[in-house]
């Protein structure tokens, strides 16, 4: 009876934030899916997209999330662009030199925010940022509501856009089936190329609500791509559902993990869980 | 008398990493045939047809589509040209409906306008299609995916048709259906090069046979003719 | 393999001529920015040499140097904490790398490809997080997170320290040849070109795999005690930090992997660069990224690669040959 005591809030916040680690995943979950890539930049790319919407928010003064209406088509181009000149052609050197290549790039970005953020933490603090929402006994901060809230509308969109439009189409097709995507006079490199850069487009999303979830400093890449490993993992390469599923799963272990162990240890469980995923899951639950 | 050639390879010779998979092979293929490339396990055929549509690029020699030359360009292009490739072992698209395998097949330029035109043809051609439209791909029995598969070739407004082994394990019955349909295809005008292990029933449903032995081609000419033939071939090949 | 004896012999001498005259250094007395070019060279090497077996010759791309790194020294401030002495510290850091590497291969060999990556990956930042929560001896004595001073080594002449890393240093190029040319090589070979291929004609990939792995740890674990021997103080931050792994990568790929000589080229330009560079700290690393990411791309094999391709080297490698 005593230890189920007020786990009524972290189980909400852990499904709730599973939003977040939902759609900070599906970037991954898209590119890994279709180009067969695991980019280990990702984490440092949607970091990116918080510090995008941290100079809209200090230099500018636009509220972060209305700046995605430029983040997003910004990222969208890089994204676009690192696929094109520099993974469409490590590809066709070996499947190393795409690691070693997207690890570099994480490299490089990582000291890029490093020198013009320096390594003081940094937080989206918009004024809805520090409220909280009751809900009876349950108490949890407003952006955790709009994390999920954002994961299921990007979801949908992105569920529809994969069903409903051509290059979309193309993109299920190229994931499914290389040589016959070709066949049918799908030029690949080029639905890649889209592909990333559509994930890149989600990551602006992903960081941007990131940075009004938790503070964010040059190296937060990395535990936040780790964790984002985890939930494509677990809910399977390349699955939309899977990832919101893995995403929660996550959210929850994070949570309650800290409600047990303390709030030290909530990263560790969240570290154990993925090696956990990795060594029983290796295809994960709705995935190939 | 001047002989109108849609699809001319001469002299090709096609790597699959360091082994040579084609030596030399000259081939042509006018409008309006259907030519067959028949050989055992092995012999090359595959990679031909991969090379014809742009997967393998030819070390020497060229390839020449309505006269011109193919043979460094992209895969999409050559569809986009004009030649669609019905891959070994069907290869439709598992997680998507039969609608959606369709529509896919229409993804180049060319072909998108006449969508919907292309969409009626297939389920004339294929009314079982038309039936499971929303079932996903993966579901279909074999013969039903090889249906699937010409259709989507169909979907891209080919002048060329190109089929890597349409009768790989499928019933007699079924075999017999499709290629009733091939006939039906090629009086709308499309071309047909089709490659297949048996030779006795290529050679009676083509106008024109290449035969391929280790990477060459070994004869060809004249079906029929070659048909006469046959009772040489018969111990090489076995049926 | 008597053939073998005698050439191996002839190009001992000049090796260990070389080796003569670097031991000698420290007494004849250089000015100490070469001392710590060499001591900083030999003990990036054995790691790069190390990093080279794994992803050059064995097909490990292992993104987790940092664990062996770290826990080599953590073993070692741990067993001067309790009163060692620190070459005890160095032979018990590298056998805890070694049992450690031993311990993960289990889930994480199961991983293939990108997933190994994957579980290569996490193991540092693990690490890093349970070092930053559990203090294994003592209280910190300054510094945030568990850091801790290793003891009993302001007594260690630079001269002794230099010789620790030219011995690491020294014996992973002589490891590495050897591994080449035994078993373990040529079977390693096989994993390489076609890790079925290889399975299927009755090599024992795992075992293979995990010797190079485990030998690897090893190695890298005791360059990391003797890091720490010089630094003198160890923190969990910078002691699984991802800055070993790129330094080494980055040695490797630039001198060619799966090559020899590669490492040994390789850490002479990238400890080069970290001495031109010292001076812009953050820019230093933007600059290693950008140059990691245009050789995989312009030169992949490295500067081995580029080498081998011209024909000076052909005549050289008959020369050598016919020695």
């Amino acid at each position: 009876m005593t230890i189920f005591d007020g786990l009524a809030t972290p189980i909400v916040m852990g499904i709730l934030l599973g939003g977040l680690y939902a759609v900070v995943a599906l970037g991954l979950s898209l590119v890994f899916g279709v180009v067969r890539e695991i980019n280990i930049a990702h984490g440092d790319l949607v970091i990116l997209g918080s510090y995008f919407g941290y100079t809209a928010m200090t230099v500018f003064g636009i509220d972060p999330i209305l700046s995605l209406l430029i983040g997003m088509p910004v990222l969208f181009g890089i994204g676009f662009a690192i696929q094109k000149y520099l993974l469409n052609r490590a590809f066709r050197i070996s499947m190393d030199a795409v690691l070693i290549i997207a690890f570099g790039l994480s490299i490089i970005l990582e000291n890029i925010f490093l020198k013009v953020w320096s390594p003081m933490s940094r937080g989206l603090t918009t004024p809805y940022a520090l409220k909280s929402l009751s809900l009876g006994s349950v108490r949890f901060p407003l952006v955790y509501l709009l994390d999920f809230l954002a994961a299921i509308v990007v979801m949908v969109l992105l569920r529809e856009f994969l069903r409903r439009t051509y290059l979309g189409m193309a993109i299920r097709a190229a994931a499914q089936d290389r040589k016959a995507a070709h066949l049918m006079g799908i030029n690949t490199d080029r639905v890649y190329a889209f592909t990333f850069a559509i994930s890149m487009a989600i990551a602006a999303i992903g960081g941007v609500f990131l940075g009004l979830t938790f503070p964010f400093t040059p190296v937060s890449g990395m535990p936040f791509l780790i964790i984002a490993l985890g939930v494509v993992v677990l809910g399977g390469l390349g699955s939309i559902a899977g990832t919101f599923v893995g995403g929660i799963v996550f959210g929850l272990a994070q949570t309650v993990g800290g409600h047990f162990f303390g709030l030290a240890a909530q990263m560790l469980v969240a570290y154990t869980m993925v090696l956990v995923v990795l060594a029983l899951i290796p295809r994960g639950i709705f995935g190939r | 008398m001047l002989e109108e050639i849609l699809l001319k390879v001469s002299r090709i010779d096609a790597f699959h990493g360091t082994f040579q998979a084609l030596w030399d092979v000259t081939l042509t293929i006018n409008p309006g045939e259907i030519v067959a490339i028949v050989g055992a396990n092995g012999a090359g055929k595959s990679t031909l047809l991969d090379t014809i549509s742009g997967l393998v690029h030819p070390s020497r020699g060229s390839i020449e589509f309505e006269e011109k030359d193919i043979s460094a360009l992209e895969p999409y292009k050559i569809v986009d040209l004009g030649i669609s490739q019905t891959p070994e072992g069907r290869r439709v698209f598992p997680d998507m409906t039969v609608l959606e395998n369709l529509i896919v097949g229409s993804y180049n330029r060319r072909a998108r306008s006449l969508r919907e035109r292309n969409l009626q043809r297939v389920y004339q051609l294929f009314p079982l299609l038309k039936e499971r439209k929303a079932q996903l791909a993966k579901t279909l029995s074999g013969g039903q995916q090889q249906m699937l598969a010409i259709g989507r070739s169909l979907m891209s407004n080919p002048k060329l048709m190109v089929l890597d082994e349409m009768s790989l394990g499928l019933a007699p019955l079924i075999v017999d259906e499709l290629y009733k349909v091939l006939r039906e295809i090629r009086q709308k005008g499309i071309t047909i090069l089709f490659v297949e292990q048996n030779v006795r029933r290529s050679l009676l449903e083509a106008s024109k046979a290449y035969i391929m032995e280790s990477g060459r081609v070994v004869l060809s000419g004249n079906a029929s003719a070659l048909r006469e033939e046959e009772r040489i071939k018969k111990a090489y090949f076995g049926a | 393999m008597k053939a073998t004896i005698p050439r191996l012999r002839a190009g001992l001498i000049p090796s260990i001529a070389v080796i003569v005259v670097l031991a000698l250094l420290p007494i004849i007395g250089v000015p100490r920015v070469w001392f710590l070019y060499t001591f900083l060279f030999f003990t990036y090497l054995a790691m790069a040499n190390m990093w080279n077996l794994l992803a050059g010759y064995s097909g490990l791309v292992s993104l987790c140097p940092a664990a062996f790194v770290g826990l080599g020294g953590y073993t070692l401030a741990v067993v001067t904490w309790v009163g060692l002495p620190y070459y005890v510290g160095i032979i018990f850091g590298s056998i805890v790398a070694a049992l450690f590497a031993m311990l993960i291969s289990i889930p994480v060999f199961r991983l293939k490809g990108i997933y190994f990556a994957i579980g290569t990956l996490v193991v540092p930042e693990i690490l890093r997080f349970v070092f930053l929560l559990w203090k294994p001896v003592g209280g910190a004595i300054h510094g945030r997170g568990a850091g801790y001073t290793v003891k009993g080594v302001a007594e260690i002449s630079q001269s002794q320290i230099y010789w620790f890393a030219l011995a690491i240093g020294i014996a992973s190029i002589f490891l590495m040849r050897y591994i080449l040319r035994s078993k373990l090589g040529r079977g390693l070979a096989a994993i390489r070109d076609s890790e079925g291929t290889a399975a299927s004609c009755g090599v024992n990939v795992f075992k293979l795999k995990l010797y190079s792995f485990v030998i690897a740890a090893f190695v890298t674990g005791m360059a990391g005690t003797i890091s720490y021997i010089y630094q003198g103080y160890i923190e969990p931050a910078s002691a699984f930090s991802v800055r070993w792994l790129i330094t080494i990568m980055l040695a490797t790929v630039i001198g060619g992997e799966g090559t020899e000589e590669g490492p040994i080229i390789g850490t002479i330009i990238v400890v080069f660069m970290y001495f031109i560079l010292a001076r812009y700290a953050e820019i230093s690393l933007i600059i290693q990224g950008v140059i990691l990411v245009g050789i995989m791309l312009l030169a992949p094999q490295g500067i081995m690669g580029i080498i081998r391709k011209t024909r000076p080297y052909g005549f050289l490698l008959q020369w050598a040959s016919r020695c």
